[in-house]
């Protein structure tokens, strides 16, 4: 694979432009184009397709669409290039399995296959904004499912009574702060291995992330540590600094892309031939040894509707069935915490992706905008679905996707508001109130009568 | 070919985003028809009409950049012939828009720029990651009306408020609008850092923006 020094090299030397040129001339016409040649189509009627041959195709435009566009670094206005020869290498050399934790809390991750029987990667939590006075507890209880194998950490913006923001040292403190604090809670969850991945959401800086990475405050190599690109697949040398640090460091790295639906990558066809493509930019650019994706739509903000499912679905089955690294998806819901509407939209995403080959996530309620709202049922909620589904067929996903959308897809522009940790939670026994169990029981109830189990 | 006809083609090359027959059709009629009525007549339904098909989610930020663009290039041709006549065009009003410091999320600013820019305001946009300063300073040099600031996630939102300090700390409070948005904020927090205005949606920071401006205009 070509190498890390070699990818700073091009991004000094590649070609030249505005970033709007490079959207308007360059990113936005091979989108067209290769959504035109390889015929990918949306058909609403199958949010969940299982065409093996379609998700080969966005896999070769995907290729095509990466060797034409490359990555572009914002800070050198240059575009970082890729032949095709050298991105099917990448691919074949990359990392098929990665490891993740420490001691008996240390966990393999591979890739699966579409329609697979093999158990998908269940990773819990969310690094969405968060209160210091409950994130303790929050990943404590994280921890305390034991089938989840990874977790997420919240996103503080406090250090005591400071507050801060990006950017500033209150970034760094804060950053510091969160990982304490998430290595203290696994620890009392009797999971002191445990690894923390998709860090580090109080933080988005190279300096942030460095800063916190330090062993002294619970952070550790075996943890895993996300670089973000801009929108789309651009990077800019503050994000290629963590990739340098990190790579030297020898710590997993992880890809994270949230292509927009809508924006620059167009619709449902050319965003998931552009999710799929992140990958490749995974691989080369961040030197991702895991990846993770979360496409969304621009008007609703969130990745429930039938065109979301489409992307997400067929993106993943293109990258499970020709890449075959560890990928995971991220889902935001419309509804807010504790609806039905949250477990209707949250199954659905869960069908399509553990069906289409990769590992899964708890969904976000409300869109992931909330203060204190990813509830610890939720991550309940997606163990007890991934081990329940096991061997679920994209056929079987379809199906029951199509007649949850029937119930959520009304609702999905004036979703529940639903009620946040402090409102339906027992905040000395971090266990939900009777209203909550009780809805919850009525949603699994009526789950189970479309098929889906609970384990 | 009847004036009629022509507007009827610029409206459809805008909302084509074709540039070419945009800028052909153009340079044909600019002698025969008034060039302010190319753009107000002709032009901006193209806009109006490629907007609200975005709002409905019909057609994507591709086709509306493309409007977008072939919309700055015929106003290439148009705008010294509007200085010659002395017409100018009806703007809604400036707005200088941004992602605050530190912030990359920059779709939902790009939306809101789009939209502003379809429904008649003149739109500057500094791009994201955008200190108080930079609005400021863009402001001051465009005159804009309205400085509108999106800001994602909990950790940059204070961000916000740094403009408007800023603003007063210049004494130049009054001088402006502030509008802000983006996922985490909410009215509440407009209210309390003393925004002017706040939207939800893009669609609805449109609605505001107007709603404001013919209140400071009317002031
Ligand atoms: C896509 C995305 C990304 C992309 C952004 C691409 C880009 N260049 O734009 C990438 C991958 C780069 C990214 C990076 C990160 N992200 Co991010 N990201 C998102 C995601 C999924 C969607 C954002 C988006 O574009 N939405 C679509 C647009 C259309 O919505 P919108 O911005 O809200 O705008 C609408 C309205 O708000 C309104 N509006 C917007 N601005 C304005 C302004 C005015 C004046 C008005 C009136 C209206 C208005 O109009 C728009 C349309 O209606 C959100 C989750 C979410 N649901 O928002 C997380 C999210 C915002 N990200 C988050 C995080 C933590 C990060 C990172 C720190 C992750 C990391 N550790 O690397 C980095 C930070 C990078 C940085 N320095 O900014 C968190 C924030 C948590 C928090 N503390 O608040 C979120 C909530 C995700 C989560 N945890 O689940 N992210």
């Amino acid at each position: 694979m070509i190498s890390f020094l070699e990818v700073l090299q091009r991004a000094t030397t590649g070609p030249m432009m505005s970033a709007k040129e490079y959207d308007m001339k360059v990113f936005i016409p091979a989108v067209r184009e290769v959504v035109k040649k390889y015929k990918i189509e949306f058909d609403p009627k199958d949010p969940c397709p299982h065409d093996d041959d379609l998700a080969d195709r966005i896999y070769q435009a995907g290729v095509e669409l990466y060797s034409k566009v490359g990555t572009y670094c914002t800070d050198t206005e240059r575009i970082i290039h890729f032949t095709v020869e050298e991105i099917e290498q990448a691919v074949d050399e990359c990392p098929k399995v990665v490891y993740f934790g420490e001691g008996p809390d240390r966990i393999e991750w591979h890739g699966r296959m579409p329609d697979d029987n093999k158990l998908p990667h269940c990773h819990v939590g969310s690094g969405t904004n968060t209160t210091e006075d409950v994130a303790l507890k929050m990943v404590e209880a994280y921890g305390r499912i034991t089938k989840a194998k990874t977790t997420s950490i919240p996103s503080l913006t406090t250090v005591g009574t400071l507050s801060g923001s990006l950017g500033s040292p209150m970034e760094v403190l804060a950053g510091i702060n969160m990982m304490r604090i998430a290595r203290e809670g696994l620890r009392r969850a009797g999971r002191p291995g445990m690894a923390i991945i998709d860090l580090h959401p109080s933080c988005a800086s190279g300096i942030g992330t460095i800063a916190s990475s330090n062993p002294e405050f619970g952070a550790r190599k075996s943890d895993g540590w996300i670089v973000a690109p801009h929108a789309e697949l651009k990077i800019n040398y503050d994000s290629l600094n963590q990739v340098a640090y990190l790579t030297s460091w020898g710590a997993n790295i992880g890809q994270e892309a949230g292509p927009i639906m809508g924006g620059y990558a167009g619709g449902p066809e050319g965003t998931a031939v552009v999710t799929l493509a992140y990958a490749f930019h995974g691989i080369l650019v961040v030197r991702a040894t895991y990846h993770l994706t979360y496409p969304i739509q621009m008007l609703n903000v969130c990745s429930t509707t039938p065109e979301m499912i489409y992307v997400i679905s067929t993106s993943s089955q293109a990258f499970a069935r020709n890449i075959r690294a560890p990928y995971y998806a991220l889902g935001y819901a419309s509804a807010g915490p504790a609806t039905k509407q949250y477990f209707y939209e949250a199954a659905a995403y869960l069908l399509a992706i553990q069906s289409s080959g990769i590992g899964i996530e708890d969904v976000h309620p409300n869109k992931a905008v909330g203060t204190n709202q990813a509830l610890p049922i939720d991550s309940e909620f997606t163990c007890a679905f991934g081990h329940g589904n096991v061997g679920i067929t994209r056929k079987e996903a379809n199906s029951i996707i199509k007649k949850l959308m029937e119930k959520y897809m009304p609702n999905i522009k004036s979703a529940p508001k639903g009620r946040d940790l402090y409102q339906c939670y027992d905040l000395e026994t971090m266990k939900p109130d009777d209203e909550l169990l009780k809805l919850y029981d009525e949603v699994i109830k009526e789950l189970n009568g479309y098929g889906i189990n609970f384990k | 070919m009847d004036v009629k006809d022509i507007f009827a083609i610029l409206t459809k090359a805008i909302v084509e985003g074709d540039s070419e027959q945009l800028v052909g059709l153009v340079k044909q009629a600019i002698d025969k028809v008034d060039p302010l009525e190319m753009v107000e007549k002709g032009m901006a339904p193209g806009m109006t009409e490629i907007g609200s098909k975005f709002g409905e989610g019909q057609v994507y930020l591709p086709e509306l950049l493309m409007a977008a663009e072939a919309w700055e290039e015929a106003m290439k041709i148009i705008k010294p012939r509007l200085i010659e006549t002395g017409a100018s065009m009806k703007k809604q009003g400036t707005v200088v828009i941004g992602t605050v410091q530190t912030d990359i999320h920059e779709i939902g600013k790009n939306i809101l720029a789009n939209l502003l820019t379809t429904a008649g305001f003149d739109v500057h946009d500094i791009g994201c990651d955008a200190p108080a300063t930079k609005f400021l300073n863009k402001a001051e040099e465009v005159q804009a009306d309205i400085i509108a600031a999106s800001a994602i996630m909990s950790t940059t939102v204070p961000y916000q408020k740094d403009i408007i300090d800023l603003l007063e700390s210049k004494g130049l409070r009054d001088k402006y609008v502030v509008m802000v948005g983006g996922g985490v904020v909410s009215q509440d927090w407009a209210d309390k850092i003393g925004a002017d205005g706040y939207g939800e949606l893009a669609s609805d920071g449109v609605q505001v923006a107007k709603k404001l401006i013919s209140q400071k205009k009317g002031a």
